[in-house]
């Protein structure tokens, strides 16, 4: 598309990534309020009805260059239904030369059957939910894996798959920096190609919340907690990993571009329950609860629960806070021939403060976060996008 | 003949005029309505409970604002009476309308409580009474309480008030014994007005409320002469000219009558449509009288408190001074002028009689408009003579001149008196010299309760002594106070500076010698209502350019979300913005929100640190 191509065609091409929800765990642990339901494979057929209806209202086969497969836990699905899935799926889409295709698995899902399927479909990057390697804490997450689980899930993922990355969670109570180093060095020796750290985020909805209310643990204080993500992002990036999004980390070129798609306000199709999708500059989430979503395909009728789209002024402030969420930050030129606004025009006066306060820093075009910006990013998001 | 005639031809020997002076709860409402039953005035069925508490402020603090007039019928050995009875306000801050009131009257009823004795307010208004000659009706209420002492509470009377016991009567206004003898001595005791129906017209304005329909109703008493409809009138003080439209009374619902005459009680409307052109204490004269005297005992209405009221977001500036217009035109002692705040933009300073009237005009505009309101701490009005000899009036902390301009700062005295049981007066006496007040006198009611009298800067009353007294009373304690004067004090005014930013909001005027604990005190509570922001802020006490006290509310530390894919956009997107909107009910000093509540944080006297 050329450069001058009016702005909302510039700024809405055809998607070129997907997504693909899976909502079957086997349990839900204490933490989580993810579309999901636990116990219940016996729905997984007519999901798999229910997304190929979706899918199917799609038309003409799609060439995309990125597709991510998530949950729930995909890898909880047997092996027979993850062919089924990938053919569902496959007929969909085509994955163009240099595609990325990711899929999220449990540690104690990952057995050779399952393996040589993603492997058979074409599956290039995989996401472990490893959390942790202390027992203790893999007991308080309600994981129902072990540290030497994750070791041999890793090492047969790796006979297929190059591109593991690792998950992990901190700021549980039994993170001291010693436990957390422990857990960040036996990530590294495994020296996987990605990984994501993700400060454990306590939701109203989850077991966890009312079980913090009611004192039965508690969360590190804020202080604490900054001091285990500094400590995550040194160690990892002494090790060579670049901190390329607030929580994600990669060797040099694998970060994930699926994701990056979103951050940096991409187009994206998705489907399943409680999928969002951005499609024609037009936000859309599939109902989350699973059941309804699928009485609503198998009807006949639109799975979709809410639906915007922006004012582009809007979109423009949304699009300048998620990509400030990428440590390289937002080019100031290219944002306005994307958006059509000048930074300066929707958040001239907050960033100007910001920067000011040393909490976004500008050079050579670039406006990044700084590291002190990154920790209290959210109240700066606030002050952008309220106007 | 009419009713409306023969109501006219009443003379003054068969009119009593009184009131009833009793502390909030103690029952003059429940009394009033017995009253109005038994002379056959309302029936039991037309009774709305409490009918003269009328308005539903009033109903829900069980206390009396506005005084109201009802004039009934009674018989007695055969010969027909008119008693009229002046409703008085019961606090404090409407002491003026009470001196009002009882002007009107030649008795007062002294109503006490049979279990709870003797309170401050009763006292006050009780001396108030006998100060304005009136004949006193002792009489203890509740007597069919179970817990009921009156025997102790008629000794009380004696020793406070200086009643004969033997003259204390005894009623239930629940069951209504001893309701008949009430009404006996009404007519037996309290003496009739004089006055002199055929002399040139006087007549009191002692109230007014505002109807929609038919302008101001002036409440007036008549003490000489004889006012009739269609008569051409003038408002001495008002300097206005008026024709009477309707006259009558109030039974309890208005009733017109053809003229009214001295020593009755009644309404006048004539067409007025601003009820501050209703003066309370003026005295209306028949137009054509050029020689016409007024009543002695007018005062403007005294503004003791005043604060600044904001509306919380900007944009609601006009809409505010619609509503304050409205509640103006009900209430003439509230006053209110537009001010500005560098802090709090464009706002309104707004003048009460005193707290309990700002709170209720506050509670009003929150009921009846939409406006989110910011209030400034409340202050009282001090006097400063600058060193070129020039007097000024001191309504908000800002109009105080340069330290060096000032020759003599001088604040607000009253007198107070705060009645106890005797086991309380220690705490109480502490609670006293805490707030710089000389203690006037000791005296002894009964056996069991004390009566302290204090003279406390009006400033140290209005912020807390209240709640205070009912804290360290345990409920038991009762005060009432009277303003003595304006004497000379070491003030100064303690400015809050937020990130080296003066926040002229929160600037107070306290004595030099509490500067120190008030300033700790509020720069604490500030530290603690402002939450943590993305810099580290600063809030510092200073009197001129000498900090006194710091606090430091840290830098925010962590706040970011962790997981952020596709699914999250729009609903963190929502999220955020709807944090920043939730905080556009603060007010932003310089990039620090500051909430609302914060503005009322000046009012921590620091008493609970020593």
């Amino acid at each position: 598309m050329s450069d001058t191509a009016p702005i909302q065609t510039r700024q809405f091409p055809p998607p070129r990534a997907a997504y693909i929800h899976v909502p079957f765990c086997r349990r839900r642990c204490g933490y989580c309020t993810f579309t999901l339901l636990a116990n219940r494979d016996d729905l997984i057929d007519r999901y798999l009805l229910a997304l190929e209806r979706e899918l199917s209202l799609l038309g003409a086969r799609q060439e995309i260059d990125t597709l991510f497969f998530g949950g729930g836990t995909p890898s909880h699905l047997p092996a027979e239904q993850l062919e089924r899935l990938f053919e569902i799926v496959w007929k969909q889409f085509q994955l163009a030369d240099g595609y990325e295709c990711s899929l999220e698995a449990n540690p104690a899902d990952i057995n050779a059957a399952r393996m040589a399927v993603l492997r058979q479909y074409g599956v290039n990057r995989l996401s472990l939910g490893v959390q942790s390697f202390n027992a203790e804490k893999l007991r308080f997450l309600e994981r129902d894996h072990t540290a030497g689980e994750i070791y041999q899930a890793f090492e047969l993922a790796r006979e297929s798959i190059e591109n593991v990355s690792l998950d992990l969670i901190f700021a549980t109570p039994q993170d001291t920096p010693a436990a957390w180093r422990a857990d960040l060095q036996q990530a590294l020796s495994l020296s996987p190609a990605h990984i994501s750290v993700y400060g454990l985020t306590i939701e109203r909805g989850s077991t966890f919340w009312s079980r913090r209310e009611k004192g039965v643990f508690a969360s590190p204080e804020e202080d604490a907690e900054r001091r285990l993500f500094e400590q995550a992002i040194d160690t990892l990036t002494q090790a060579g990993f670049e901190h390329y999004e607030v929580s994600n980390f990669a060797q040099p070129g694998a970060r994930c571009r699926h994701n990056e798609t979103y951050w940096r306000g991409g187009s994206y199709f998705a489907a399943g329950p409680g999928a969002a999708r951005y499609v024609a500059g037009r936000r859309e989430t599939n109902h989350r609860s699973t059941t309804t979503y699928l009485q609503r395909v198998l009807a006949g009728e639109s799975p979709v629960a809410e639906s915007e789209r922006l004012a582009p002024p809007d979109l423009a402030r949304e699009r300048l806070v998620f990509a400030l969420r990428m440590m390289e930050g937002v080019d100031i030129t290219a944002f306005q021939n994307q958006t059509g606004f000048s930074i300066e025009e929707i958040a001239g006066r907050a960033v100007a403060q910001f920067v000011e306060w040393g909490l976004l820093s500008r050079t050579a075009g670039q406006l990044r976060l700084t590291r002190e910006g990154l920790m209290v990013s959210d109240s700066m998001w606030e002050r952008i996008l309220a106007v | 003949m009419t009713q409306i005639a023969r109501a006219a031809q009443i003379d003054c020997q068969h009119i009593r005029n009184f009131c009833i002076v009793a502390h909030i709860d103690h029952g003059k409402s429940t009394l009033a309505d017995r009253l109005l039953e038994f002379t056959g005035t309302v029936t039991r069925r037309e009774m709305k409970e409490q009918l003269l508490d009328d308005m539903d402020i009033e109903r829900e603090r069980g206390i009396t604002i506005k005084a109201r007039a009802v004039a009934m019928r009674f018989t007695f050995e055969g010969e027909t009476y008119e008693l009229n009875l002046i409703d008085t306000p019961g606090h404090v801050d409407f002491q003026y309308e009470v001196s009002r009131a009882l002007a009107c009257c030649e008795g007062a009823m002294l109503l006490v409580d049979a279990f709870q004795g003797v309170e401050a307010q009763t006292v006050a208004n009780g001396y108030a009474a006998m100060d304005n000659n009136l004949a006193i009706l002792p009489v203890i209420n509740k007597i069919d309480l179970k817990h009921q002492r009156a025997d102790e509470v008629a000794e009380e009377m004696e020793h406070s008030l200086g009643v004969d016991q033997d003259d204390v009567l005894r009623v239930s206004a629940k069951t209504g014994a001893g309701v008949q003898e009430l009404a006996e001595a009404i007519v037996r005791r309290v003496p009739p007005p004089k006055g002199d129906p055929e002399a040139p017209l006087q007549a009191m304005v002692f109230d007014s409320h505002y109807d929609e329909f038919r302008g101001a109703i002036t409440y007036v008493r008549m003490m000489n002469g004889t006012v009739r409809k269609g008569q051409k009138i003038r408002f001495l003080r008002a300097g206005m000219t008026r024709e009477v439209i309707e006259l009558g009374q109030f039974t309890p619902q208005r009733t017109a009558r053809r003229q009214l005459q001295a020593g009755q009680v009644g309404y006048l409307i004539c067409n007025i449509k601003a009820l501050d052109d209703v003066n309370i204490g003026d005295t209306i004269v028949d137009a054509a009288d050029e020689n016409a005297v007024a009543l002695q005992g007018y005062e403007e209405p005294k503004r003791m408190v005043y604060c600044g009221l904001y509306p919380s977001d900007g944009q609601d500036f006009s809409e505010l001074r619609d509503a304050l217009d409205k509640l103006a035109i009900n209430d003439p002692s509230f006053e209110f002028e537009p001010e500005s705040s560098e802090a709090l933009g464009f706002g309104f300073r707004c003048g009460f009689l005193g707290l309990l009237h700002m709170e209720i005009v506050q509670q009003r505009l929150e009921q009846e408009s939409d406006v989110d309101l910011v209030q400034t701490a409340p202050n009282v009005t001090y006097e400063v003579t600058k060193k070129n000899g020039e007097i000024i009036s001191v309504h908000r902390p800002q109009e105080v001149p340069d330290l060096g301009d000032i020759e003599e700062f001088r604040q607000p005295i009253v007198r107070v008196n705060l009645l106890q049981p005797v086991e309380f007066v220690g705490p109480v006496m502490k609670l006293c010299q805490e707030r710089r007040g000389v203690q006037h006198g000791t005296e002894y009611i009964s056996t069991t309760r004390v009566m302290l009298t204090y003279d406390l800067p009006l400033a140290e009353v209005i912020y807390d002594l209240h709640d205070k007294l009912k804290s360290a009373t345990r409920g038991y304690g009762t005060m009432d106070y009277e303003l003595l004067g304006y004497f000379p004090a070491d003030l100064v005014r303690l400015d809050i500076l937020v990130n080296g930013k003066r926040v002229d909001a929160l600037s107070v005027i306290c004595n030099r010698g509490d500067a120190d604990r008030r300033g700790r005190a509020v720069v604490k509570k500030l530290r603690s209502e402002i939450s943590r922001h993305m810099f580290e802020i600063a809030v510092q006490a200073a009197i001129g350019s000498r900090v006194i006290a710091r606090e430091t509310v840290k830098a925010m530390r962590k706040n970011v979300t962790a997981k952020c894919y596709g699914g999250d956009i729009s609903r963190k997107r929502k999220l955020w913005a709807k944090q920043k909107e939730g905080k556009k009910r603060m007010k932003s000093i310089g990039s620090v929100d500051i909430p609302q509540k914060a503005f009322m944080a000046v009012l921590d006297t620091g008493a609970n640190e020593k």
